[in-house]
């Protein structure tokens, strides 16, 4: 009797035990990924723009003065422009991209034509290519174009390139059943109507998914912009902020917490789709 | 077993081949012998075929093509495509004022010419077989699509192509156009000192030569590959295992709030990588935080990141690179674990199957069969992990290094070389390098992985 009574007792704190474990471990790993972005914003409310008037993490003194140059002191670094410049191209590389890429998917699922398995193996080959040494003949291709040192350049390239990442969409419209198609097809539905009445509506959340990815792309690239855009009033958001130093600590603080908000909010709206779209892309059961 | 049958069909499938072709050769053979006038007026004219048989639309549009193809190939084309085999031959002279020609610029004109030629034997080849189809119908007495009902099934039967021609060209002139480029700029002496207006030329494989042997790059090579090698396992382990782990936690029944706990690595996924490895990088500087903490208890300020901070930036390179990459190697793997079926765990704990157990047998090789691509293409891409190290020690030369630091991996390298020194063939050559390992690779992990061989059977 006792000892069925300790052995329970035993169980009891062993699981308390397990309780207290996990929740420790989740503590820490709160703090380990919250308290860079405390930081950030604490230090985007420092009064003085240096880093090296921090007492460690802590600014000396608070206030908005960071805030208030970031939009009105524009005449060095115009952040709202570089705002703007930055939310017109990711938006519009976004809806191309994702019309394109949901496309690409779609025939790649569903119609079987010749050089199919050709265009699969080759996409994956050469995505494996380090993609920014072709960023020197983009350059030299754009110039060609006369497209330097434009916002439609860009977009261009980021649209034009994002079919090539239609795997996980592809994943995805292979689990929607043949059968819907076959359906509809014999009721004299033609491909184009199977597509836009049919699939569409019943991929939300890839599309949603497919769109999420390409808006962050263009809209934390720095490498393309870097090199396409020369004037500083075309200047994308992650260009202008890699300009600013040390003595401009603040600023470049509260500069990043404006980049992060939009796509933060887009992430914990549809951190739902996100789940389904990054793992209908790995399962296939 | 898997790799041992792939390589067991190899032979049966080499076989295979000369079939397809020769079915192919015979298709043609079937036009070239049987084809009647008409058709050989296609092949002459593009389009005649076509208008004989009063199909106007599609006749005229084919000699459309014709004439746009010869217009431009009298115009441009045959100079580039010229352009492209001599990389120029006039040397500009600013004494005398001769602008001379610009090898690199007669380089992607020449690709561009070469795309636009296969393009239009391809859409030779469909006129003939086009032409050859309408004298098959005339022959069969049927009448042949009418040029309304061939539009029509461009929304349908041939949806793929009106769908996917958009794409193809997109991804044509902005993916394949410079990878090609730059795999010819491998084999050229473009870089250094031969920089236009000075003319460049095929070398062929001599920059590779150069990387292996000469003393000023093959250490740096073979230092900074390895190195690479190391931070692709180490990196792709850590996240993987790592996000892996938080997933289980944030899983088990007795965490309450979830969503509240699952916030914070969502948190960090969603801020732009740029600004977080730039945050990094001024908390580890020498005026940061972290040294001022240290200054106060009274030590030195360290160079986490400095000159000589070889593995201390390592290790802080691969903890920022977890910080960033664990949260969506969590959610993927929630994702993936709310798919198992919970009655292998109910099955496992009746037979007594303790925590552990049922971990290593039902939910380790679950994921890793559901998540082998993800892995790949996560190794790949920490392979190729560009923004850490140029963020957080971007510019930095180390002795004993060429034009590179100790924790650079081989992409840092050909950034330093061939953007910031001009160094372009060499880069390229390395670049190369740099696909064809990681190509071999992953392309054998895919073709040999069940969601390759098995695409079919889930439908």
């Amino acid at each position: 009797m006792r000892k069925a009574g300790a052995k329970v007792v035993k169980a009891k704190t062993k699981r308390a035990l397990n309780v207290l474990i996990t929740y420790c471990i989740l503590i820490v790993v709160a703090f380990v990924f919250f308290f860079p972005c405390l930081w950030l914003i604490l230090a985007s409310f420092s009064k003085s723009g240096s880093i090296y008037s921090f007492d460690g993490f802590f600014p000396k003194e608070y206030g908005f003065d960071a805030f208030k140059s970031l939009f009105t002191d524009t005449v060095m670094y115009n952040y709202p422009r570089w705002f703007l410049n930055t939310l017109f191209i990711a938006v519009m590389s976004c809806v191309l991209g994702t019309l394109l890429t949901i496309l690409t998917a779609y025939c790649m699922s569903r119609f079987r034509f010749r050089s199919r398995k050709a265009m699969m193996k080759a996409t994956l080959v050469l995505g494996m290519f380090p993609s920014f040494m072709g960023t020197i003949a983009v350059y030299l291709i754009m110039t060609q174009f006369g497209l330097i040192n434009q916002q439609w350049g860009l977009i261009l390239i980021y649209s034009a390139q994002a079919p090539m990442g239609y795997m996980v969409q592809k994943g995805f419209f292979d689990t929607i059943p043949y059968s819907i198609d076959e359906a509809a097809r014999i009721d004299g539905a033609s491909n184009f109507t199977v597509f836009v009445k049919f699939i569409l509506p019943l991929s939300k959340p890839m599309l949603v998914y497919t769109a999420l990815t390409s808006f962050t792309w263009p809209w934390s690239d720095f490498i393309l912009p870097k090199m396409l855009l020369i004037d500083k009033d075309l200047y994308t958001v992650a260009v202008g902020l890699m300009s600013l130093g040390e003595t401009e600590f603040a600023r470049f603080a509260a500069g990043s917490i404006f980049i992060a908000i939009p796509i933060i909010v887009l992430y914990f709206c549809l951190v739902k789709y996100m789940i389904n779209g990054m793992s209908a892309g790995a399962v296939k059961e | 077993m898997k790799i041992k049958n792939y390589f067991k069909s190899l032979p049966a499938r080499i076989k295979g081949v000369p079939k397809k072709l020769s079915a192919r050769l015979a298709g043609a053979k079937e036009i070239l012998t049987q084809g009647n006038g008409k058709v050989c007026a296609s092949m002459a004219v593009m389009g005649l075929g076509q208008l004989i048989y009063r199909q106007w639309v599609k006749g005229f549009m084919f000699l459309f093509i014709q004439l746009a193809f010869i217009a431009y190939f009298i115009f441009t084309g045959a100079t580039d495509l010229f352009g492209f085999f001599t990389l120029g031959t006039r040397e500009s002279n600013a004494w005398y004022g001769v602008e001379g020609d610009n090898s690199v610029v007669m380089l992607i004109t020449g690709i561009l010419a070469i795309f636009i030629i296969v393009f239009y034997a391809v859409v030779y080849v469909a006129n003939v077989k086009d032409a050859y189809r309408l004298q098959c119908a005339e022959d069969t007495l049927k009448a042949p699509d009418g040029f309304k009902k061939e539009a029509a099934a461009l929304l349908d039967k041939s949806f793929h192509k009106t769908a996917l021609a958009l794409p193809v060209i997109g991804v044509c002139v902005f993916s394949i156009l410079p990878i090609v480029f730059m795999i010819l700029i491998a084999f050229t002496n473009y870089g250094g000192d031969v920089v236009p207006p000075a003319l460049v030329d095929w070398v062929g494989f001599k920059n590779f030569g150069k990387i292996l042997s000469l003393g000023q790059f093959a250490p740096t090579f073979f230092k900074i590959f390895g190195w690479n090698m190391i931070w692709a396992v180490l990196a792709t382990a850590l996240n993987y295992f790592a996000g892996l782990g938080l997933a289980l936690l944030l899983n088990k029944k007795c965490v309450k709030g979830k969503a509240i706990w699952r916030a914070f690595p969502i948190l960090a996924y969603a801020i732009p990588g740029f600004i977080t490895l730039l945050g990094f990088k001024f908390m580890f500087s020498y005026g940061g935080p972290i040294n001022y903490y240290i200054q106060q208890g009274g030590g030195a300020a360290v160079g986490f990141l400095g000159l000589d901070a070889k593995w201390t930036a390592r290790f802080i390179g691969l903890a920022v690179n977890a910080w960033i990459s664990v949260p969506s190697t969590m959610l993927l793997a929630t994702g993936i674990l709310s798919n198992i079926n919970t009655d292998l765990y109910e099955a496992a704990r009746v037979d007594g199957a303790s925590a552990w157990k049922q971990f290593v047998k039902i939910t380790l090789p679950y994921v890793l069969f559901a998540t082998t691509p993800v892995l790949i293409s996560q190794f790949i891409g920490n392979f190729n992990n560009f923004g850490i190290f140029y963020f957080l020690r971007g510019g930095l030369y180390v002795d004993g290094y060429f034009l590179a630091s100790d924790t650079d991996l081989l992409i840092n390298w050909l950034y330093n070389m061939s953007i910031d020194n001009n160094y372009y063939s060499i880069g390229a050559a390395i670049s190369l390098v740099i696909f064809i390992i990681t190509s071999v690779i992953s392309l054998a992990v895919y073709v040999l992985s069940p969601s390759y061989k098995q695409e079919e059977t889930f439908r």
